[in-house]
């Protein structure tokens, strides 16, 4: 058995380029070149965002300045709101205590109107009641007055015609029975404003 | 056998100046779009002026409904209180007004009166200039010549039973109430004082609420008190009633003077022709 051999065989390794001294020297300066480059960027770059964090921060700072000044507005007006509130409650207190009021003296106002009227029927119920008693007492000394008279032309009958006493003691009887008909009104008015 | 490697792509090759060169502008010019920009200047005013009126403050509902001109609301205003004053006595009532100078009461407010006197919520009087009352149903109206403070609207139909109903009026003649209930339903008029059938309400009244408006939640007449019955339910005449009696304005006639009682003795003749 045949031992195993790499097949193909490996070429022979090239024998390395030799670079010339321009090259390198060129190489070089594009590095150089490009590195500079970089770092010029790089510090523009940097440059800007120092710039721009500098910005921000006054930016934010403002920032936090306007709202504070909003805070406070906004805390004052609160403050007031709540003292509006509550002088607002109190109005609202105040008008139902005084309507509560005006109601009230409203009906104390009513009750004393009825009272004074009460009292202006009963004074002239009262008024009519001593008219009416005067009218009594006037018809009943009246029907005294007749029948006194009555009895001096009965004593001295024969100075008079018959028929003319007789009429006038009828009459002196119609009134007496008038006067005490008054008399009973009046009395049966007063007991039935009594028992009222 | 050989293998042959494609062109250009030899080992060690180097990368064309121009490329690498573009390839850093490419890349300078992607980084300073990812830089942040420099902040704008801070407004001086941010408050919007545009604001939207539902921002703006409003009145609270629970207390606008309480606001009027003097702090009392219209179911009071409307109401008076009706004292008739008769040949044999006094009485009290009560109303509402309809109009500027219209109110309506019972018939038997204002019945047998020598004067009727009217005083508002707020104890003013006010002069009445005429009265009426109609045979159809336990009502009467009062016309002023003053203005009242205010008038309700009339309901559109009658109320349904299970409604509320509230009674504005000054029971016993006192102070103005305001009392509430429901409706029961129709019923016949137990009286027979009204045309028609009334409405029986579970609402609280007394002597001298007769008269008193009787209104729905919205604040409209759906009746007038006219009685309470022995269970403590209160009677109305239906607005319906009211309706058709206000417009027969020919219906109402003028009250007719109390007749006052007769207590002073009749005089007998206080002379007597003498005999002869």
């Amino acid at each position: 058995m045949a031992s195993p051999s790499a097949w193909p065989p490996p070429p022979d390794p090239a024998p390395p380029r030799p670079e010339s001294a321009p090259a390198r020297t060129r190489g070089r300066r594009t590095a150089v070149v490009v590195l500079s480059v970089l770092l010029a960027g790089s510090l523009g770059v940097g440059a800007y965002l120092w710039l721009t964090t500098t910005r921000w921060q006054e930016h934010s700072a403002s920032w936090e300045d306007e709202a504070r000044g909003y805070a406070g507005r906004v805390a004052t007006l609160e403050a007031e709101l709540r003292a509006t509130d509550a002088e607002l409650v109190a109005a609202r207190e105040q008008l139902a205590t005084a309507t509560a009021r005006i109601t009230d003296l409203a009906n104390e106002k009513a009750q004393l109107g009825d009272e004074n009227v009460a009292s202006q029927q009963y004074l002239d119920y009262q008024r009519r009641v001593s008219e009416a008693a005067g009218v009594v007492t006037s018809a009943l000394g009246a029907c005294v007055d007749g029948q006194t008279q009555l009895i001096g032309y009965l004593e001295d009958r024969d100075s008079y015609d018959a028929a003319d006493v007789d009429r006038f003691a009828a009459d002196v009887e119609t009134l007496c029975r008038q006067a005490s008909k008054a008399d009973d009104q009046l009395q049966q008015e007063l007991r039935r404003e009594l028992d009222q | 056998m050989r293998v042959r490697r494609p062109a250009g792509t030899a080992p060690g090759a180097r990368t064309p100046r121009p490329v690498l060169a573009a390839t850093l502008v490419v890349a300078s010019l992607a980084g300073c779009g990812v830089l942040p920009a420099l902040p704008g200047p801070v407004p001086s005013d941010v408050v919007p002026t545009d604001a939207a009126p539902s921002a703006a403050p409003t009145l609270d509902p629970a207390g606008a409904e309480g606001l009027s001109p003097d702090g009392f609301d219209a179911v009071q205003r409307m109401a008076v209180r009706i004292r008739n004053v008769g040949c044999s006595g006094l009485s009290t009532g009560s109303g509402f007004a309809v109009d500027e100078h219209t109110l309506i009461t019972n018939r038997h407010v204002v019945a047998d009166s020598d004067t009727l006197q009217v005083s508002t919520y707020d104890g003013r009087d006010l002069e009445v200039a005429a009265a009426g009352s109609t045979s159809l149903a336990d009502l009467a109206l009062v016309r002023t010549a003053d203005p009242l403070p205010s008038h309700p609207t009339l309901a559109d139909a009658d109320p349904r039973p299970g409604d509320e109903v509230t009674v504005v009026g000054y029971p016993e003649g006192g102070r103005l109430t305001i009392t509430a209930g429901e409706v029961i339903g129709p019923t016949t008029d137990p009286l027979h004082e009204n045309l028609g059938e009334v409405l029986l309400t579970d609402a609280p009244v007394e002597p001298g609420s007769s008269g008193s408006a009787a209104l729905d939640a919205d604040g409209r007449v759906i009746g007038v008190v006219y009685a309470k019955t022995s269970d403590d339910r209160s009677l109305l005449v239906p607005v319906s009633t009211l309706e058709r009696v206000l417009d027969d304005a020919e219906g109402f006639r003028a009250l007719p003077p109390c007749a006052r009682s007769s207590e002073a003795p009749s005089a007998p003749p206080s002379e007597i022709p003498s005999p002869g």
